[in-house]
């Protein structure tokens, strides 16, 4: 007589048995779709690239960008700095790729990699501009500093010269028919940390002594000249371009310094235009070029793909970015866009005054003075 | 087979990642966020990371945020006044310090701190707030007042706040709990009015403890506005600071913070609620410097402290006409700020060629104040201007502390030489002259320069707008 026979089965096992067929048919169809590109599953290999970037993480953390980059098995891992924040970082080399926002900090950070990896990109550029409101626009006209561009309702032409004027005769907005005892200035974030806080020394410096200081003595003389009109805010505020876009952005500062690329992609963003907010470009501009400087393999992916990938190319410009590079010229991609989305063109400014700003070293030192760096 | 069951196990883990890995990170808070208590549940239900918050005054909290993962206070601006740079922060809600304030006060259509501290300095607006050496809200109310007292439009440096104008205003201060919104339930009856976040006022309306609800003031001259950032202290923590902030910033999450806290949204598209969707008014610059801060305290600390001071009038025959009328006026005109204030001891002294008339009032209302006009308002005026003697008599006046403030318009021709005067000892009195017409500016200066005080010179400018450049001072 036979023993009762006990067989161990393998739960495992015996799941699969039960279903196999069906698993091996979803399996199948998965595959077929991340072949196809069409969908990122848990089989897929995610590569995470670190990296520090300051406002230019805006481009990173749109949600096209992140699927673009998704679909090709990237993930960037943002962590936000302020441009020159981030050039001073200990733990800088611990990244895959950084992305300043412009020269001066672009320099920084190529100056501390100095006989490491470190390969720059320059996949587009915009210029840093002043963003307010209408009243406050209309204001400025009125005040004999800025005026309304031809065919662009949006656009104003400011010169930063005569606002220097306003401020140097401690004019409030009041004294302008507004409704704001505050003193008439451009607020701006902390030319220590950012970058078109620097850029806006610059423009006052320029505005303020036509020739370009070519020693330390003079560079530190003209800061200590200008920074009476930095005072005036005191305390700066960071990130200004989403307080500028919320609807209390008039409280937090009725003109903010912020990049041109902030406001065409807020614009487009808008089912119609939004006409109370309106951007002032000072007439002798200064076009930031962001470079994402990559520190390896992982960063030079991301780089290529900034300078060849149509999708991302193309989702560039539609937050409003002006193309450097291979393709078509920067300004067709960038003014088709823009009035293809029904908004007019902005008529860029008279000359480019980064060639009128003192060397590296004597930039740096002028912003610091100014901001009281530590 | 293996390859098959790996397969399997990953579509298995696939299935079950959307429950993430418990967390729990300490947070230092301000304390108005204890009524985050429903969204943190949320966010522990959705995210796996539960924040153990521990509450204190932001000031507080600004020197104490080392030990703990995440700081979450009203503003990181006093922490970064103290020389702290936080490595990764995120705005996440929104809110103004305004006053709350009883209807029927009858500020006047959007009334501005100045209006505010008139009505205080009259006794006639009792309002509470909370205790500026703890907390975010009362410092930043300190602040917003004092910068729109020095009425620079700019923001507040160290001299703004060497004479100081806010005791005015601080006279109306009938409690400065760190509890505001507490205390005001408890003394509702009798008190008009409280300065705090917009936040607070509005969940105190809803809350139903009120007998008539508060209106919200957005003082015309500026706010200051809270931009409460959630704010990484310790790097390790990143992976789970980052689960935190994605939440928060969630449309879902923000539309639940302004329904439970009355706070407005950073998310710009969200539609704020209606009590929500009023402007706020324009925000004052805001202080770059902590001695700016030091010192707007030590005023505080002393306010309230039964100050006086002394006018020294010139009543001599050269001030007949437009120069007595003008001296009125400067006073009739005196408002906002510059008020003479409840607990205020003021002292007139009239003087030619001796002292004429002599009147002290230690201000209780408005009636005080008429006493005072009527004294200025005398057309006693005499031969003679004795100028030291004067000055003499009333730096006998003075009990504590005081300041007197000089007013000639002529040259020492009676009583005391200046030599006779400045060969005695005058002790810590600040006397502030202000000239104008003939008076000479050299002696005054003198005595400006020995007392500590400073000559204002009124030829140049009105006689109002010198005695506003000194009152406050001392």
């Amino acid at each position: 007589m036979d023993e009762p026979e006990f067989r161990v089965v393998d739960p495992v096992l015996r799941f699969l048995r039960l279903f196999l067929p069906t698993t091996a048919l979803a399996v199948a169809g998965i595959v077929t779709l991340l072949v196809a590109g069409h969908l990122t599953g848990p089989f897929q290999q995610i590569t995470v690239v670190r990296a520090m970037l300051a406002s230019k993480r805006e481009f990173f953390q749109d949600e096209q960008v992140e699927r673009i980059l998704m679909a090709k098995g990237l993930q960037v891992h943002v962590t936000p700095v302020g441009s020159f924040d981030l050039a001073a970082k200990e733990d800088l080399d611990s990244y895959d790729f950084v992305f300043p926002s412009g020269q001066a900090a672009n320099e920084q950070v190529k100056k501390r990699r100095t006989g490491k990896h470190a390969v720059p990109y320059r996949p587009f550029f915009s210029p840093v501009v002043l963003a307010t409101y209408r009243n406050y626009a209309d204001a400025l006209v009125r005040a004999g500093v800025a005026e309304r561009q031809a065919g662009g309702d949006l656009y104003y032409d400011l010169s930063v010269g005569e606002l220097i004027g306003l401020i140097d005769q401690r004019k409030l907005w009041s004294d302008f028919g507004l409704d704001n005892g505050n003193r008439i200035i451009a607020q701006t974030p902390d030319p220590c940390r950012t970058y078109s806080g620097a850029v806006y020394v610059g423009f006052v410096a320029f505005a303020s002594e036509s020739d370009t200081p070519r020693t330390e003595d003079a560079a530190a003389e003209l800061a200590r000249r200008i920074k009476p009109y930095f005072d005036v805010e005191g305390q700066h505020l960071e990130d200004m371009a989403p307080k500028y876009f919320s609807p209390e952005g008039r409280t937090f500062a009725p003109v903010a310094v912020i990049y041109e690329h902030q406001f065409i992609a807020y614009q487009t963003g808008q089912a119609r235009p939004d006409r109370d907010r309106v951007l002032l470009y000072p007439k002798a501009q200064h076009q930031s070029a962001p470079e994402l400087i990559s520190f390896g393999a992982a960063g030079d992916r991301i780089g290529d793909l900034l300078m060849h990938d149509a999708a991302l190319r193309k989702r560039a410009v539609e937050l409003g970015f002006h193309l450097l590079g291979a393709g078509g010229g920067p300004e067709e991609d960038f003014a088709a866009f823009v009035s293809g989305r029904g908004l007019s063109v902005p008529r860029t400014g008279f000359g480019d005054m980064v060639a009128y700003l003192p060397d590296g070293p004597l930039f740096d030192l002028m912003r610091k003075e100014v901001g009281g760096c530590r | 087979m293996r390859a098959a069951v790996a397969v399997l196990v990953l579509l298995m883990a696939a299935c079950t990642a959307s429950t993430p890995e418990p967390v729990r990170l300490t947070v230092l808070a301000s304390s108005e966020l204890a009524d985050l208590g429903p969204v943190l549940a949320d966010l522990k239900r959705d995210t796996g990371v539960e924040l153990a918050m521990e509450y204190k005054g932001t000031i507080e909290a600004s020197g104490q945020a080392g030990g703990y993962d995440l700081t979450w206070l009203s503003t990181n601006r006093f922490l970064e006044l103290r020389g702290g740079e936080p490595p990764l922060s995120a705005t996440t809600m929104l809110s103004p310090v305004v006053l709350g304030v009883k209807p029927g006060k009858q500020l006047g259509e959007r009334p501005t701190w100045a209006d505010i501290a008139d009505r205080a300095a009259l006794g006639e607006l009792r309002f509470g707030m909370a205790d500026p050496r703890v907390s975010g809200g009362g410092l930043a109310a300190l602040i917003g007042v004092a910068t729109a007292a020095a009425g620079t439009g700019s923001a507040l440096r160290t001299e703004d706040v060497s004479c100081d104008r806010i005791q005015g205003f601080l006279a109306g201060r009938a409690f400065d709990s760190p509890d505001v919104t507490g205390e005001f339930v408890r003394r509702q009856s009798e008190v008009d009015a409280i300065v705090a976040h917009e936040s607070e006022v509005l969940a105190l309306n809803a809350s139903g403890k009120l007998s008539q609800p508060l209106e919200v003031v957005y003082p015309r001259d500026g706010i200051v506005l809270s931009d409460y950032p959630l704010t990484l202290i310790r790097p390790d923590k990143r992976a789970a600071y980052d689960r935190v902030v994605g939440w928060v910033r969630s449309p879902g999450a923000q539309r639940s913070i302004m329904e439970r806290t009355w706070r407005r949204p950073v998310d710009p598209a969200l539609q704020r609620a209606e009590k929500l969707a009023l402007p706020m008014g324009n925000a004052l610059y805001f202080p770059d410097s902590q001695e700016v801060i030091d010192r707007l305290l030590a005023f505080y600390d002393r306010a309230g402290t039964g100050r006086q001071v002394v006018f020294v009038l010139d009543y001599s025959t050269s001030m007949r006409g437009e120069r007595v009328s003008r001296l009125r006026e400067a006073f009739a005109a005196l408002n906002g700020f510059d008020r003479f204030h409840v607990g205020e001891t003021v002292t007139i002294v009239r003087f030619a060629g001796r002292v004429l008339e002599e009147r002290s009032v230690t201000v209780s209302g408005r009636g005080d104040l008429d006493a005072l006009l009527a004294v200025v308002a005398s057309d006693d005026l005499q031969d003679h201007t004795a100028i030291w003697s004067a000055v003499d008599h009333a730096l006998r006046l003075v009990r504590g502390e005081a300041t007197v403030v000089l007013m000639t318009d002529g040259e020492n021709n009676a009583g005391l030489t200046a030599n006779e005067f400045f060969r005695v000892g005058r002790g810590e009195v600040p006397v502030y002259p202000i000239r104008f017409g003939e008076a000479d500016p050299a002696d005054l200066d003198r005595l400006a320069q020995a007392s500590g005080g400073r000559l204002v010179d009124a030829t140049a400018k009105s006689l109002l707008e010198a005695v506003r450049e000194i009152r406050g001072c001392r």
